[in-house]
């Protein structure tokens, strides 16, 4: 089994769109994560986190092993149905690793503007990003506090 | 080199150590606390930075164990349900707490008395009352008066954080049902307060605040106390507590961030590390006087731990008021449940503390569970939850069970080679109950208000944020470490004033409580522990 050391190929590379492309799929005018190029992100943001950047290369290399993709001539050959059904079993094999890969494709794709901006999610440091709650308005205490005090006392 | 000896050697700088410190500062004591963690540089937190939402998962993860910080000691939980969470940094877990501060009840101190569990405590609410004002006050109390669900009190420092739409929205479902709700008191600032701003209202208090506007004691004690001449030296990681033929504290060894080893010499020694770390350093320091750890006598430092065992139910709404708006943690608080009801089967009972939704990442990734859905069916379920939940957040009243305990464990060790706790913990019947109880009302509550799906998580694994019981106060020297004051009982210049020592840990977050003890142990010293001050 390759480690984290392992740096996918462009084949890896090729393969992991279409992966993509499946973990989250078109929507919209959006396409599929895939599609809109995150592979590569996807690979560098791996290496930010150890248990990451183990969960694809175990994914990775358990969607190259699938024997309907090799005897497809890999991966990407496979029909979408077909791609789902691979990833599913992949998931029950090794669902720990596959939970974080499915958490890489997310961070991946959560991150792009392309999706902020369908999803109306205002990107930054969230410090740069104040927001104007309403202020605090006593009023809706009214009925809370017509209550008597119900707290149950103790012996000192 | 033989360093120069202080009155008062406190170890852990978080929500009590912060406070012994403050407290005891400008006194005739020399007053030194040792940290191993560093400062936090306020620019260098996750929420002000645009990738804030991957490094919470991962480089400032709450779990030590994925965090793996240097300053941060590992903790072997195979034999936990629950993983402890906590922070090694100055300002300890308040760095990364909600700072969603309850306090107590008066019956949360006399639940053997009132309901023949557990154990009462040494002192009442009534004691700690005025040491909870003291702590509010330096801590910055957010919050309003009049919750019919807990005594008057003095007015807070400044008015509640405002509850926004969605908080309008479930207060609104609450009173419809009869069920008493308040605003959360909180140590987050809705108006600027002792130098410190007013909350931006920017989502993820948890990640630690840039501006200052939450109440960590890095930015509440830590500047005051220093002001006032107390030593607060960073990288100084405690190994064990030196004692004399006696049994008495004469000082601790350390380990500084070079790797040097250090022995500091004290009168006394005040532990602060709360439920994990402080029993983990008292079971290292075996000596002749304590062969089987600091104060260990009676086999009782590590036992009892509890946590607040974690249920939480989320409910969707479909009306996008963008419910990431405002501190997570901090909204609403609900204490309907929260005492002993005969009709039901179990004893005790939970507040609930009603949370806020947060970024599209940690929505698509769970905040603190497992992923959404992938495939056909993720869209749906991200546009669903995402601004459009509300979390209740069921806090129960954890009781102490001997066999739920800290311990050192035989292999793993630190960075600096110190060895690491070992957790064994398992849910009881009775907590079991009261979640499922929880969880109940919770959905009624969230259909009560609207909720078009709500989904329950019934035990959450990563959610130990409050550590204690594992030093306990008592009378009874046989079944307690520490007496009425945090003084132990096998050592009468050992304090113990975090976590630690709580006899029971009703069903609020402890923190104000930490803090309101720790700051009566220092009066404490200051009083009747003159003895402990070189005279100079």
């Amino acid at each position: 089994m390759p480690d984290a050391e392992y740096n996918l190929t462009p084949s890896d590379i090729v393969a992991l769109g279409e992966i993509l492309d499946r973990i989250v799929p078109e929507i919209d005018d959006l396409p599929g994560a895939g599609t809109l190029g995150l592979a590569h992100a996807l690979d560098d943001l791996s290496q930010h986190l150890p248990r990451w950047r183990k969960a694809l290369i175990i994914v990775a290399e358990a969607a190259s092993l699938d024997p309907a993709a090799r005897a497809a001539g890999g991966w990407p050959a496979l029909e979408p149905d077909e791609q789902v059904q691979s990833l599913k079993e992949i998931e029950t094999s090794v669902p720990q690793q596959f939970n974080g890969f499915v958490e890489l494709v997310y961070a991946a794709y959560y991150s792009d503007s392309r999706v902020h901006a369908r999803i109306g999610w205002q990107a930054g440091a969230p410090t740069d990003s104040r927001w104007d709650l309403p202020p605090w308005d006593p009023s809706v205490l009214e009925t809370a506090r017509q209550r008597e005090p119900f707290w149950r006392e103790a012996p000192e | 080199m033989e360093l120069e000896k202080v009155d008062i050697l406190i170890v852990g700088s978080g929500a009590s150590g912060a406070a012994v410190a403050w407290r005891l500062a400008g006194s005739d004591f020399t007053v030194l606390c040792l940290e191993q963690g560093d400062w936090i540089r306020q620019n260098d937190y996750p929420n002000s930075k645009p990738d804030w939402e991957i490094r919470a998962r991962g480089e400032w993860h709450y779990d030590p164990n994925i965090r793996a910080w240097d300053a941060d000691y590992p903790v072997n939980v195979q034999d936990s349900c629950i993983d402890p969470l906590m922070f090694s940094a100055v300002g300890g877990s308040t760095i990364h707490y909600t700072a969603h501060v309850p306090r107590f009840h008066p019956s949360d101190f006399r639940v053997k008395s009132l309901d023949n569990v557990a154990d009462d405590w040494p002192v009442s609410y009534f004691d700690l009352e005025p040491y909870y004002d003291l702590n509010d006050e330096m801590m910055g109390c957010a919050g309003i008066n009049g919750d019919p669900a807990n005594p008057p009190r003095k007015p807070r420092s400044m008015p509640p954080i405002p509850i926004g739409e969605d908080g309008v929205r479930l207060a609104q479902a609450f009173d419809r049902l009869g069920w008493h709700w308040w605003p959360s008191d909180n140590y987050i600032n809705s108006q600027p307060y002792r130098g410190r701003p007013a909350c931006g209202c920017c989502g993820n208090s948890g990640l630690g605040c840039p501006n200052g506007a939450k109440g960590s004691t890095d930015v509440t004690f830590w500047p005051e106390a220093m002001a006032k001449g107390v030593e607060l030296r960073t990288g100084a990681r405690v190994s064990h507590i030196n004692t004399d033929a006696e049994g008495r504290a004469t000082g601790a060894t350390y380990i500084d961030q070079e790797g040097n080893t250090h022995f500091q010499p004290a009168n006394a020694v005040v532990l602060a590390m709360n439920g994990v770390g402080t029993p983990r350093i008292m079971l290292n320091s075996k000596s002749d006087a304590h062969p089987d750890g600091l104060c260990n006598g009676n086999d009782q430092v590590g036992r009892n731990l509890m946590f607040h065992p974690y249920a939480m139910v989320a409910g969707y709404f479909d009306d996008d008021l963008l419910t990431y708006r405002g501190p997570v943690g901090n909204m609403i608080m609900c204490q309907e449940f929260y005492e002993t009801d005969p009709s039901k089967d179990f004893v005790r009972g939970y507040s609930y503390q009603v949370t806020r939704s947060t970024g599209p990442i940690t929505t698509a990734c769970g905040f603190l569970g497992g992923p959404l859905p992938w495939g056909e069916s993720h869209h749906d379920a991200f546009s669903t939850r995402f601004g459009n939940s509300a979390t209740m957040a069921i806090i129960g009243e954890d009781l102490p069970e001997p066999h739920n305990r800290v311990e050192i464990d035989p292999d793993l060790t630190d960075s600096s080679g110190v060895p690491a706790p070992k957790i064994s913990y398992t849910l009881s019947e009775n907590s079991r109950r009261l979640l499922a109880d929880g969880i109940a009302n919770a959905e009624t509550l969230l259909r009560e208000a609207g909720a078009v799906e709500v989904v329950a998580t019934e035990l959450l694994r990563s959610a130990g944020w409050h550590l204690m019981g594992t030093a306990r106060m008592g009378e009874d020297p046989a079944n307690s470490v520490v007496d009425k004051w945090g003084q132990a009982h096998e050592a009468d210049n050992v304090f113990v004033v975090d976590g630690s020592v709580f006899v029971t840990s009703a069903g609020v977050n402890p923190t104000p409580t930490i803090g309101a003890l720790a700051i009566r142990t220092a009066d404490y010293i200051l009083t009747e522990r003159r003895d402990l001050a070189t005279d100079r």
